[in-house]
């Protein structure tokens, strides 16, 4: 790892650590080993989102040529959202890829999934199928990711219905999270979905 | 201005194949200059088609020149001036127009630089009085302000941390003369003089020139390097088109494809032809699996995560498009994906054709087998070039002039050319449509085909002192009608080029 790189961590580390926002719109960035490659990260969702209440899990890679090359980040906690992957929580934010600066932190890439977080890009999906649902019926997609929130990332609004729902699935001897996930994308329709997971 | 100009290029001249720079470079002298012309001649027999052939380092020059021209009449930094310059993709006259037709500032801005009318800003932030020093945005010290450095656009960095930039942007992306400011959102450019004396190590300057270069050739549509590996030179025609050039490796190839000489098959059917034979390896398995093409500039891409928005890093390309469907990106902003619908037509579209390929197979194949054929004998001749030369070497020593024996050598040029033509021919009737012209056509290559496999076995055959004289008659006899067969043979593809006789199929 070159020493710009680590030099940079150290400093952003402690940067994050100082700054008002864990506070306010609680960010938080810790190492998950010793060499400054591999961190963890962790962001609540934003007040007014289908998020709010939630805490969702980073994982954030320092590729050696950092600052110069952007950190690889990806979603650990599940997450239903246009613009990641409902299925491994790969992330297309421009930030990440073409309009990376040397100039940005860990602290503007946090604050910026966040902010992607309260504002999703539908026209730039990475889950077309998410994108779907948020274009063709927001109120069923906003109870969707409420619902993710609460069972992934430990919101408080859950959902008697789609608690139901996955219940029955479960019962047909689904895992809950591969349950979730069909229904979900088959707009909670139960019949749908059973021919997604049997067929 | 001159000078620095000259020194910043003069690195790259030490790499490229300067050895042939002295005599070695002219063609020996029993081919000379002529001989280059007429291998083409040999190839195709029609009107002139002007080129020269230039070295990297005459490239630079030729570069520079385009730039001192530009910059006699507009005025402005010679670094500004290749900026715009690569930005129209180095047509002088759009951009001479641009500048004094339209709105300059538009123009400089649409090119990314800031108006060398305009004084430059200094960003003065954060340099505290008392210490006189700075922070780095990019490595977070604190920094003399002797130490920083930044270009028009105001934003500064410490000196090292613009070399690690620069250096990222280089030797990891190959960028060259599109490397931005460091700063977020920043899109000024950095121009090649800020590069060069920015960077430290002899490699990167030598892959930034050579990238600076690289981009020159492939932006202008007058340009194009010879494919043959390894090859440094660049051919300049005076007009774009698909005819033979020849490089001083003397490697024969098209300038508007880039492939061997073709004739009398088309560039956009042996583009086709090359990739479906390809299709038989692992690899190409794999990029069929997991590429497409870019539907603009047909540069294979591969889709290594993000979302559906594609933009062609091709150099020269940079176009816009849907991963999905392929289609222009545009649309896609406002009225959603309708590239993502099934659409039963085309679905069945696709099963009828996965039928039918079954059937084009068997056609494909015995085209293939015959092309294929020719290509390993072509290879094999180049032996022969070989034996053949041994044999003139004895013969001259029983008694016969060097003039006498060059019938040999000839023979096997022309074999070679025969075999050559052969080859494409199949390329060509693989993708034509029956019809009386095509069968007329077929004869010729058949009766061509018949010649050049006699010619073959007679050079194979041993030529001893007694049979000489009638086999040089016989060769001789064969290599004329072979030569005159193929003639005949791509004058009337050619014909039907002009008269539209040939219909193509899709199999």
């Amino acid at each position: 790892m070159a020493d710009i790189a680590v030099q940079r961590i150290k400093k952003e580390l402690k940067e994050v650590i100082e700054s008002d926002e864990i506070q306010r719109c609680n960010i938080f960035v810790e190492l998950a080993d010793d060499d400054y490659q591999d961190l963890r990260g962790k962001i609540a969702g934003p007040s007014d989102t289908p998020y709010e209440g939630g805490t969702f899990h980073l994982e954030i890679k320092i590729p050696k040529s950092y600052p110069f090359k952007p950190p690889k980040v990806k979603f650990l906690t599940r997450i239903w959202h246009p613009n990641i992957s409902s299925a491994t929580g790969a992330i297309c934010l421009d930030i990440l890829q073409d309009e990376w600066a040397a100039s940005m932190t860990l602290r503007t890439v946090l604050l910026s999934l966040q902010a992607l977080l309260a504002a999703a890009e539908p026209d730039d999906p990475q889950d077309e199928m998410v994108a779907r649902q948020y274009r063709n019926n927001y109120p069923l997609f906003f109870k969707t990711a409420q619902y993710w929130t609460y069972f992934h990332a430990g919101g408080e609004n859950s959902n008697s219905e789609f608690t139901e729902k996955v219940q029955s699935l479960k019962d047909m001897g689904v895992s809950d999270t591969r349950a979730l996930i069909a229904l979900s994308s088959c707009n909670w329709e139960m019949l749908q979905a059973v021919e997604e997971i049997f067929s | 201005m001159d000078s620095e100009e000259e020194y910043i290029y003069e690195s790259d001249s030490g790499n490229e194949s300067s050895e042939n720079d002295g005599i070695g470079l002219e063609f020996d002298s029993d081919e000379g200059v002529g001989g280059a012309g007429g291998a083409i001649g040999k190839y195709k027999d029609l009107d002139e088609y002007p080129f020269e052939v230039l070295s990297t380092e005459e490239i630079t020059k030729h570069m520079i020149d385009c730039i001192k021209e530009v910059n006699n009449v507009v005025n402005i930094p010679i670094t500004t001036t290749r900026i715009l310059l690569n930005h129209f993709r180095w047509d002088k006259e759009k951009l001479m127009e641009r500048f004094y037709d339209g709105d300059q500032e538009s123009l400089f801005h649409e090119a990314h630089v800031i108006s060398p009318y305009k004084t430059p800003k200094q960003q003065t932030k954060d340099v505290s009085k008392s210490t006189g020093m700075e922070e780095c945005d990019i490595c977070l010290l604190k920094m003399p302000s002797a130490m920083m450095t930044g270009i028009e656009c105001g934003h500064r960095f410490c000196t090292s941390c613009w070399t690690d930039y620069l250096t990222t942007k280089i030797m990891d992306e190959g960028m060259g003369q599109t490397i931005s400011c460091a700063a977020h959102g920043c899109v000024i450019l950095v121009d090649d003089q800020t590069v060069m004396k920015l960077l430290k190590d002899s490699k990167v300057k030598l892959k930034y020139q050579h990238l600076i270069t690289k981009s020159f050739v492939e932006c202008n549509r007058l340009l194009r390097w010879c494919p043959y590996p390894d090859c440094s030179y660049i051919v300049k025609v005076q007009y774009p088109d698909a005819r033979p050039v020849i490089c001083r490796c003397r490697n024969v190839f098209c300038f508007s494809c880039g492939e061997n000489w073709h004739d009398p098959v088309k560039c956009n059917l042996l583009r086709r032809w090359i990739k479906k034979c390809d299709d038989d390896s692992e690899t190409s398995n794999w990029i069929a699996a997991n590429t497409k093409e870019c539907p603009k500039c047909k540069v294979t891409i591969e889709k290594d995560g993000g979302c559906n928005h594609m933009v062609c890093k091709s150099l020269s390309c940079k176009a816009d498009f849907c991963w999905v469907c392929l289609g222009p990106w545009e649309p896609h902003g406002s009225s959603w994906y309708s590239c993502n619908r099934y659409d039963e037509f085309e679905a069945k579209q696709a099963r009828d054709a996965q039928e039918k390929s079954r059937a084009s197979l068997q056609r494909y194949l015995f085209y293939c087998n015959r092309y294929m054929n020719h290509m390993q004998s072509l290879k094999f001749e180049h032996k022969l070039y070989a034996s053949v030369k041994e044999k003139m070497e004895e013969m001259q020593q029983h008694n016969m002039s060097w003039i006498e024996v060059q019938f040999l050598k000839k023979a096997v040029d022309i074999l070679c050319e025969c075999r050559q033509t052969l080859m494409y021919t199949y390329v060509f009737a693989y993708y034509l449509r029956k019809n009386n012209q095509s069968v007329i056509f077929e004869d010729n290559q058949r009766d061509l085909e018949t010649a050049t496999e006699t010619l073959s076995e007679y050079l194979e055959r041993d030529i001893t002192q007694e049979n000489l004289a009638d086999i040089k008659q016989k060769v001789q006899d064969k290599y004329r009608y072979c030569d005159q067969r193929r003639r005949k043979l791509l004058e009337h593809v050619h014909e039907g080029y002009d008269k539209d006789w040939w219909d193509y199929s899709d199999p």
